[in-house]
């Protein structure tokens, strides 16, 4: 039973955390009907930005991680700006620009921060015993705690602010909200830069516990995409839900199944998932 | 006048630069190439610094002695990252590019596997150092050799002898899915079978940063020895989470079948204080010389990198290419048959003992030399020796 617990809870962690990391890609997707395949680089930037700022530069974690997630907003804001926009219309060019970009940036991380891993100090350290029954690292608890709230806190801002109305009417019909009299490209603007500092904040909660080096991004950007399509494009619930699917999925098939093949499981239920209903679990275009 | 003045220094330039191209092979064919491969990037990319510091101590050592027939010795050092397809293409690369005449190094058994294959086509020679895959010279390639440890040396003349040494008497075994890992759990399984120990095995990916799942279920076995078999820095996550689940140090010991891990900066960084009582394979301590060279190379890496040396393979690069440089020059050529026969007339003294290889057919021992290796636990961040007994500095830990 103990055991059973255990999986549960993990793969609970790691599902909230891949939910988090899959919001970023949701949100541009939706809005812009953009895939940011650069989105697992921008998670590792953040990681090394926190890792830097703490360990480099000897400023306190948390400043660190919220500097660093502020970095990844404003590099956002840059890339759209830069890249994004001049693809408007034509979505194929944007998703090939996301994609040079992404091999862009890992060469040069390689250049820049060298081939080994890099993580900011844990913010706490030991382990925390369970119901009695099984042992829990204190940094995934409080990762875990923390990638809650950032959840959370997306979420009262999609619903109960004016500029989460915004990103939802855009969502649900850019023509229409532009003749309410929404300027599209300023909430392109702000929502490319959203999704990139969620990409960074799930790379600064995350960093602690998993190191970055200059290749991870490949693996996060393909669980954010398989965690994307397996919720729905353009729906941020279906994002949690899939998330949680996967981290449960991965864990348990890995306790009970094969612990080799471990990133097999999720695929399998994603193609599962997609011949019996195409759209993902949530899939339409409502928020 | 300013037109022709250009026009005339461009001419001068261009006729410089093509004379000098030209001129070009011509000087540098005062050094003797040899290629080094091995992981620069990837899980395992400290191998590559460390090689980088044994190639710059071999080249000063071989070339103030003389370098090789008359000329400098120069190594060019390729990126294989730990995978087949890139060793195959960087050795490639070495051999008809470079026109090395000779290829050392590599640190991982799936690039090797696919490098003997190339170098036996083009009939270069190829020293392998630190990849330990049984079946590297256990094909019997005639251009291959193995200066370093192999799957079985390690298993049969270490890992078993401190299992047994020491009353070990339920073993979990943690294996990473590539080729040296399969490789050595085969080994390991067979060898702890014949000995009457229980042991319990669990694959895991080389690139998993999350070991929970695999951690919780050798918790349930109950061991009272760990061997990872994780070559890379997945495995200081391995130590940390093992710490974190309550499974390392009490009740089992991890022992880490790699070695360098262990001894890289980040160690201490990822796995704190977890990585106490830890123990690993080696074979080199400052404590064991066991030549005069093991104490000139630890003078000269002090003097040259101001620290003392840590990581083994760096001292194994450093052999390899004084083997390498020392054939060349007793075969007086660089004709690659006559490297091979003076490659298995070798008896030379190198940093891990004499080289000695056995030249007969038939196994894994062909072509093979198997240094002495150590097991060394860590006890308050120092190294000590705790196998062979007889080179031990200290006893073992369990608490």
């Amino acid at each position: 039973m103990s055991d059973f617990l255990l999986y549960l809870t993990n793969g609970l962690v790691i599902g909230f955390i891949y939910a988090l990391s899959a919001l970023g890609v949701s949100l541009i997707v939706g809005i812009m009907n953009v895939i940011n395949f650069a989105h697992g680089e921008l998670y590792i930037l953040a990681g090394y930005f926190s890792a830097l700022f703490s360990v480099g530069l000897g400023l306190n974690p948390a400043l660190g991680m919220a500097l660093g997630v502020l970095a990844i907003f404003v590099l956002g804001l840059i890339i759209e700006r830069t890249l994004i926009r001049p693809t408007y219309g034509n979505d194929m060019y944007s998703l090939i620009i996301t994609f040079i970009l992404s091999i862009v940036l890992q060469n040069a991380y390689l250049f820049v921060f060298g081939p080994y891993p890099k993580k900011p100090p844990n913010w706490v350290r030991g382990s925390t015993e369970v119901l009695g029954l099984f042992f829990y690292g204190n940094q995934r608890l409080a990762s875990l705690l923390l990638a809650l709230a950032v959840i959370a806190a997306f979420f009262v801002l999609l619903h109960r602010t004016w500029f989460g109305r915004v990103v939802r009417a855009v969502s649900l019909d850019r023509e229409v909200a532009s003749l309410m009299g929404i300027d599209p490209v300023r909430v392109n603007l702000v929502s490319f830069g959203l999704g990139c500092a969620l990409a960074g904040a799930a790379g600064v909660i995350l960093t602690p516990i998993f190191p970055v080096t200059p290749t991870v991004g490949v693996g996060v950007s393909l669980t954010a995409f398989v965690v994307v399509v397996l919720g729905g494009m353009g729906s941020f619930v279906g994002c949690l839900v899939g998330g949680l699917v996967l981290g449960l999925v991965e864990n348990f098939g890995a306790a009970y199944i094969s612990s080799g093949y471990k990133h097999v499981f999720g695929f399998i239920i994603l193609i599962l998932v997609l011949l019996f209903r195409p759209a993902g679990l949530f899939g339409q275009r409502r928020l | 006048m300013t037109k022709r003045f250009f026009l005339n220094g461009l001419v001068l330039l261009t006729a410089l630069t093509v004379g000098l191209a030209l001129a070009g092979p011509v000087l540098a064919a005062d050094t003797i190439k040899v290629g080094v491969v091995g992981p620069r990037t990837g899980a395992a990319a400290a191998t590559g610094k460390a090689f980088e510091e044994g190639i710059a101590l071999a080249l000063d050592r071989i070339n103030g002695q003389g370098g090789v027939l008359g000329k400098n010795l120069e190594v060019v050092f390729e990126d294989t990252a730990g995978d087949p397809a890139k060793a195959a293409s960087g050795i490639e690369k070495l051999i008809t590019k470079d026109k090395v005449v000779m290829v050392l190094g590599e640190s991982h058994s799936s690039a090797a596997l696919a490098e003997i294959d190339v170098a036996n086509r083009y009939k270069v020679p190829l020293i392998i150092a630190e990849a330990w895959h049984d079946d590297i010279t256990g094909k019997g390639y005639k251009y291959v050799f193995r200066a370093g440890p192999c799957n079985s040396g390690v298993v049969n003349d270490n890992i078993l002898g401190f299992v047994k040494d020491n009353g070990f008497k339920k073993v979990a075994i943690v294996a990473e899915n590539t080729d040296w890992g399969m490789g050595i759990k085969q080994l390991a399984e067979d060898g702890l079978k014949a000995a009457g120990v229980p042991f319990e095995t669990i694959i895991t990916e080389r690139k998993s940063q999350d070991h929970y799942t695999e951690l919780n279920k050798i918790k349930n076995f109950g061991p009272d020895l760990v061997l990872a078999f994780v070559y890379g820095f997945g495995v200081h996550y391995f130590i940390a989470q093992a710490n974190e689940v309550g499974l390392s140090p009490q009740p089992a010991l991890i022992l880490e079948g790699a070695g360098p891990p262990s001894l890289w900066p980040e160690f201490w960084q990822t796995v704190g204080d977890a990585g106490n009582l830890e123990l690993f394979v080696s074979r080199m301590h400052k404590a064991v010389q066991l030549t005069a060279v093991a104490k000139e190379y630890g003078e000269a890496y002090q003097k040259k990198f101001n620290k003392e040396p840590t990581d083994y393979k760096s001292r194994s690069i450093f052999d390899v290419l004084l083997i390498g440089a020392d054939a060349i020059n007793r075969a007086n050529s660089t004709d690659p048959d006559k490297l091979v026969e003076a490659l298995e007339k070798t008896e030379l003294t190198v940093g891990s003992g004499v080289v000695k290889f056995d030249n007969t057919p038939g196994s894994y021992r062909y072509h093979q030399w198997q240094p002495p290796m150590l097991i060394i636990q860590w006890q308050n961040k120092e190294q000590v020796v705790v196998y062979p007994k007889a080179g031990a500095t200290g006893e073992l830990k369990r608490q």
